[in-house]
């Protein structure tokens, strides 16, 4: 292609892009605060053995493990109002911030499942011993250790998160992704658009890197 | 039930049918439309622009609706038709028999022909018969593949679907051929800036409207669609819009 790279076009599209890095960052953070309320349920029912109910949990994680987000998505938003129309009233953002969170709350409660078996069962034991409940013993002792295991992974899920929020612009959410699309079909300068929203990406994700990094500390000064 | 919760819902229901009885409110129509399809509809510095938006506006101001933009990937707009997130597709959807009978289609309100676009210097392919064996682009959820596969029926025509982004692979040399409607294949060349040719002749005469629901409520919007696209027809309107990104008209 005989075109040349046009970094002005880029500084130019970067304001633009940066108006709907809200919407993208809203959507990952909606997601995740939701995906981690579901997972922390998920994974205690599922350590619990809580009978029935740790099946429902099970089919639950599979499905939501065993499907590409893109898929659920389009079943959210294209397909269930076809069915309940209650679901017609649901916009696309929602639709995207509630497709994020099924799909990620599958992946973090086998994280958070995983750091939780991970502190030795002595310490159970013993809280039992001093007559604690289960409840309050994972409460009190497990949770907080079991936390500090789960950190790094549940950082990497957000992160991964964050990239995610990118497919919400096949529902038509006017994020950071889409802006970047429609501006270069009519600019057709596409390397230079898409290259932005990489750049965008990227900096924000070194960003929470960065705080990935003073959290862990925090959580390991008592080690 | 305590008399604190029942007071509250007793003020809820009535502040409730207080805010739904203006009768004389305007009634808002949500036209989706891919914002990805020079001149028609794109955007430009953030500001969403072009051939449909302008029609809309106008029939908007005809028909005291306010008009509400959604834009979505075009192969997305026609799950939110049926998904009921927006009452019609502003995106130069063209009637075929299989949409006039799912949808009540507007009037047409522009009129063109099935066009092959090739890299340039290419002279091996003018007729859709050169295509055979060939790679042809075509986008994602546009009516294009059909019309070919019409005249393919020997399924000979390697037929390969995009989302966005099919003329810069025809110019890259990854795809032989794509094919649109000549009117934007003519003003994607111009803007584009990439090595593209016009192939022979269009081949097909194309219609393009609006899709609504076949449901009463929808039928009615359809109807005033069509009540303010005639009006804009016999005034000049239309070609007047046509004129601004065309510089010819291509609504008759």
């Amino acid at each position: 292609m005989q075109s040349s790279f046009d970094l002005q076009y880029i500084i130019e599209l970067m304001p633009i892009l940066f108006k709907y890095l809200g919407v993208t960052m809203e959507m990952a953070l909606w997601g995740f605060l939701f995906a981690l309320i579901l997972a922390l349920g998920l994974a205690l029912v599922r350590v619990f053995k809580i009978p029935f109910v740790q099946y429902i949990a099970s089919l639950y994680i599979s499905f939501f493990r065993g499907t590409p987000l893109l898929v659920q998505l389009f079943l959210l938003y294209y397909g269930l109002p076809q069915f309940m129309p209650i679901f017609i009233g649901m916009d696309a953002f929602t639709a995207a911030v509630v497709g994020l969170s099924l799909h990620f709350s599958a992946y973090m409660a086998e994280s958070i499942r995983a750091s939780i078996i991970g502190i030795d069962k002595s310490q159970m034991e013993a809280c039992l011993s001093l007559g604690m409940t289960r409840l309050q013993a994972m409460k009190r002792v497990i949770l907080p250790q079991a936390s500090r295991v789960a950190t790094p992974s549940l950082m990497n899920y957000f992160i991964d998160m964050i990239k995610s929020t990118s497919l919400a612009f096949t529902l038509g959410v006017a994020e950071i992704m889409a802006k970047a699309q429609m501006e270069a079909s009519s600019s057709f300068k596409f390397f230079e658009s898409f290259f932005a929203v990489a750049l965008i990406y990227w900096v924000v994700v070194l960003f929470f890197t960065r705080i990935q990094y003073l959290l862990e500390n925090r959580l390991n000064k008592a080690y | 039930m305590n008399t604190f919760f029942k007071r509250t819902l007793i003020a809820l229901v009535a502040v409730s049918s207080l805010l739904t009885v203006p009768a004389f409110a305007q009634q808002t129509v949500k036209v989706g439309m891919s914002g990805r399809y020079f001149p028609f509809t794109f955007s430009q510095k953030d500001v969403l622009q072009g051939f449909e938006v302008d029609v809309w506006n106008e029939i908007a101001k005809r028909s005291d609706y306010k008009v509400e933009y959604v834009t979505s990937t075009f192969s997305g707009l026609f799950g939110m038709l049926e998904a009921g997130h927006i009452d019609t597709i502003a995106n130069q959807i063209t009637i075929t028999d299989e949409r006039k009978a799912k949808y009540a289609m507007s009037d047409p309100y522009v009129v063109d022909g099935v066009q092959i676009t090739v890299r340039k210097g290419r002279d091996d392919i003018k007729t859709i018969e050169d295509l055979k064996g060939k790679k042809v682009a075509v986008n994602l959820g546009s009516n294009f593949e059909q019309v070919l596969r019409k005249y393919d029926t020997k399924n000979e025509i390697n037929i390969i679907t995009y989302d966005s982004g099919l003329e810069q692979d025809v110019a890259l040399g990854r795809a032989d051929a794509f094919i649109m409607d000549r009117v934007s294949s003519v003003q994607l060349i111009k803007k584009a800036g990439l090595p593209l040719q016009l192939a022979g002749q269009p081949f097909e005469k194309i219609e393009n409207a609006m899709p609504f629901l076949n449901k009463p409520s929808q039928i009615a919007i359809r109807d005033q669609v069509n009540k303010a696209l005639a009006e804009m027809r016999a005034d000049g309107t239309l070609a007047k819009i046509s004129d601004k990104w065309f510089d010819s008209n291509i609504t008759e």
